[in-house]
């Protein structure tokens, strides 16, 4: 029995991990309609960040959060305006521009790192909590807990304040959003940079959690990919919510079924969503399709 | 994705057309008759060509189609396992072994595709690349079959009969005439039903079901086509390197995504354009490859990064369209 606690704490605590790197990520595609296969690199740019805090100034991660999510939304601010708003209305060239973004992050890091693994672990992740004789890691609490606290941030964001109710009218209907007077592209400037200081937490918390590697961005956007597609399309709660489910799916699978094969069950679930349920489990319904309509 | 249609009036007979690519086609062997003798040259060239037919194998849905397709690595990856475990293990020619292999990558699209084909855009793309991903863990995993981490050798006998030559420039040949047959199949269903039809969806799925067209199936027919012609490209592939281990097989930026970006390069769902895009895109990645290789870790692929950046900005009808476009304003002009 307390193999399945443990299990069970581990894969919620995976999920979390799962949860934070794709909340950014269903914004962005939430509000800008736009898939963007760059999101990990933004993860891994923030992590390398955040290390480069700690070597160079010896600021630690859980600070180092404040500087490196203010430089990621910059980053996105650069992104959005020059790459992405361009774009706006030919889905096909922003698969096209997202993914040579993510070959030229992901190689630029390589080549400044020269490939050298970079490791913030023997400092942070040791510290272990225990409770009832559950055992868990300090980082990756802490990263359940701002996962969880950016959910339900974001939610209430969106849902009181003005700003946020704006983002939801141009999710609903780009066109009428604009005739209430809503600046459409200003909005997309500020989700999209959102998104990626949203990244850029992530980034700043996963530091202490794993080796740090250029390539370490594609383990985040395809376990993200399939958050995004089992919780719904755009969706803030579906993205925690399908964050967890997947963390405790492979946390199961890796324990009774075999490690290796984690990413095949990551598309078991995907191909089961697609087929019976295309928009996830909390998106709008629809939404897989309405990606691709006009929207001028 | 919604690229204005080629409409240049009248369109020529078949004959005048087949004739034309012909000659572009001929024309784009003319490298391999200057450098044959160069064994280096050689080699980039033999990729060239297969990149070529594997880019417009992909144009086929990816272009005509419309159907963002970033796991087409898999169609090549059963191909070229297939061929090799056939030849390997019941001693089977490539020759033959090729069409078995691609029968199995054709069948294996069809049934990814069935699902995924009710997701638009840039959801088609994630899920094809979830699925190359979820191929390469199968990969690694399955021992048996693919030899796992560690990959499959296929021994060096040369012989006609077992596709492995001591020459390289029979590669070459081989692969030159295998880009012949693809953009020649291109040739012909771009005037066929099934090539209209896929136009047409590409065009406005919702008119084209509107319009009577059984959506699924067009873009399942193309699909298969596309795929088979992608296996026979990686049971070629497996022949000419030898060695087939999932992380190159099922690389994005080295498979999957590039036959993609050789087509945006050269003119996405344009006939000669995949062609055009290989002949620049392999050669330039093998140059920075060998000068910033060595230096900078990753630099040529931070270069392809940038490029493929600037074309989705800059060059979205690729360089076909680009030429296409100053031709029409210059007649205009004139």
């Amino acid at each position: 029995m307390e193999t399945f606690f443990n299990i069970l704490i581990s894969g919620i605590l995976l999920g979390g991990i799962y949860s934070l790197v794709s909340i950014g990520l269903n914004l962005i595609f939430g509000v800008v309609r736009i898939v963007n296969f760059a999101q990990g690199e933004f993860v891994m740019i923030a992590m390398y960040a955040t290390f480069f805090c700690f070597a160079k100034f010896g600021i630690g991660p859980y600070y180092a959060v404040f500087l490196v999510a203010p430089l990621m939304f910059v980053v996105g601010l650069v992104v959005q305006r020059l790459v992405l708003q361009p774009l706006q209305n030919e889905p096909m060239m922003q698969v096209f521009a997202t993914f040579g973004l993510l070959i030229l992050f992901e190689n630029s890091v390589l080549a400044i790192t020269r490939g050298e693994g970079y490791s913030l672990a023997g400092t942070y992740s040791q510290t272990v909590i225990e409770v009832f004789g559950l055992r868990a890691s300090f980082a990756r609490v802490v990263v359940f807990i701002a996962a969880s606290a950016i959910a339900l941030g974001l939610m209430l964001f969106l849902s009181r304040t003005m700003a946020g109710k704006a983002i939801r009218a141009v999710i609903q209907d780009r066109q009428s959003a604009r005739l209430m007077g809503i600046n459409v592209e200003r909005t997309y400037l500020l989700t999209f940079a959102l998104g990626a200081a949203l990244a850029g937490v992530a980034g700043a918390l996963l530091a202490p959690i794993y080796t740090l590697s250029p390539y370490i961005g594609g383990n985040f956007i395809l376990a993200a990919f399939a958050v995004v597609v089992l919780g719904g399309l755009g969706s803030v709660p579906g993205a925690y919510i399908g964050g967890l489910m997947v963390g405790l799916m492979e946390s199961f699978a890796g324990y009774y079924v075999d490690p290796a094969l984690k990413q095949a069950i990551w598309f078991i679930i995907f191909v089961i969503v697609l087929v019976v349920r295309p928009s996830g489990l909390m998106g709008q319904a629809g939404a897989e399709e309405v990606g691709l309509r006009e929207q001028t | 994705m919604r690229a204005p249609l080629e409409t240049a009036g009248a369109p020529p007979s078949f004959g005048i057309q087949l004739a034309r690519y012909a000659g572009l086609l001929a024309l784009s062997g003319v490298p391999l008759m200057l450098l044959w003798s160069n064994p280096y040259w050689v080699n980039v060239l033999a990729y060239t060509y297969l990149f070529a037919a594997l880019a417009a194998a992909w144009n086929i849905i990816g272009g005509f189609g419309g159907q963002f397709s970033l796991g087409h690595g898999v169609f090549f990856a059963i191909g070229s396992y297939s061929v090799a475990r056939l030849y390997l293990d019941l001693g089977l020619t490539p020759w033959l072994g090729i069409f078995p292999a691609a029968v199995l990558a054709t069948v294996v699209a069809l049934l990814i595709s069935w699902p995924t084909f009710r997701l638009r855009g840039p959801f088609f793309a994630i899920a094809t690349m979830a699925i190359n991903e979820a191929c390469f863990a199968l990969a690694n995993y399955s021992d048996k079959l693919t030899g796992g981490p560690r990959g499959i050798l296929i021994p060096f006998r040369a012989g006609l009969s077992n596709m492995i030559f001591i020459e390289r420039w029979k590669y070459a040949l081989l692969m030159f005439a295998f880009m012949i047959v693809v953009v020649l199949i291109t040739v012909w269903l771009r005037r066929a039903r099934l090539g209209h039809y896929l136009l047409a969806v590409r065009a406005d799925e919702d008119a084209a079901r509107a319009a009577g067209i059984d959506v699924l199936k067009v873009k399942l027919q193309g699909m298969a086509l596309s795929a088979f012609l992608t296996g026979i490209g990686g049971g070629l592939f497996a022949m000419y390197v030898r060695v087939l281990d999932p992380p190159t097989l099922f690389s994005l930026p080295d498979i999957g995504v590039k036959f993609a970006l050789i087509s945006l390069i050269g003119g996405i769902g344009t006939i000669i354009g995949p062609v055009v895009g290989a002949l620049l895109i392999v050669p330039l990645e093998n140059f920075l490859r060998g000068t910033l290789g060595g230096d900078i870790p990753g630099g040529h692929l931070i270069i392809l990064g940038a490029i493929l950046v600037a074309a989705s900005l800059f060059l979205k009808r690729g360089i076909v369209g680009a030429v296409l476009a100053t031709m029409r304003r210059a007649r205009r002009r004139a």
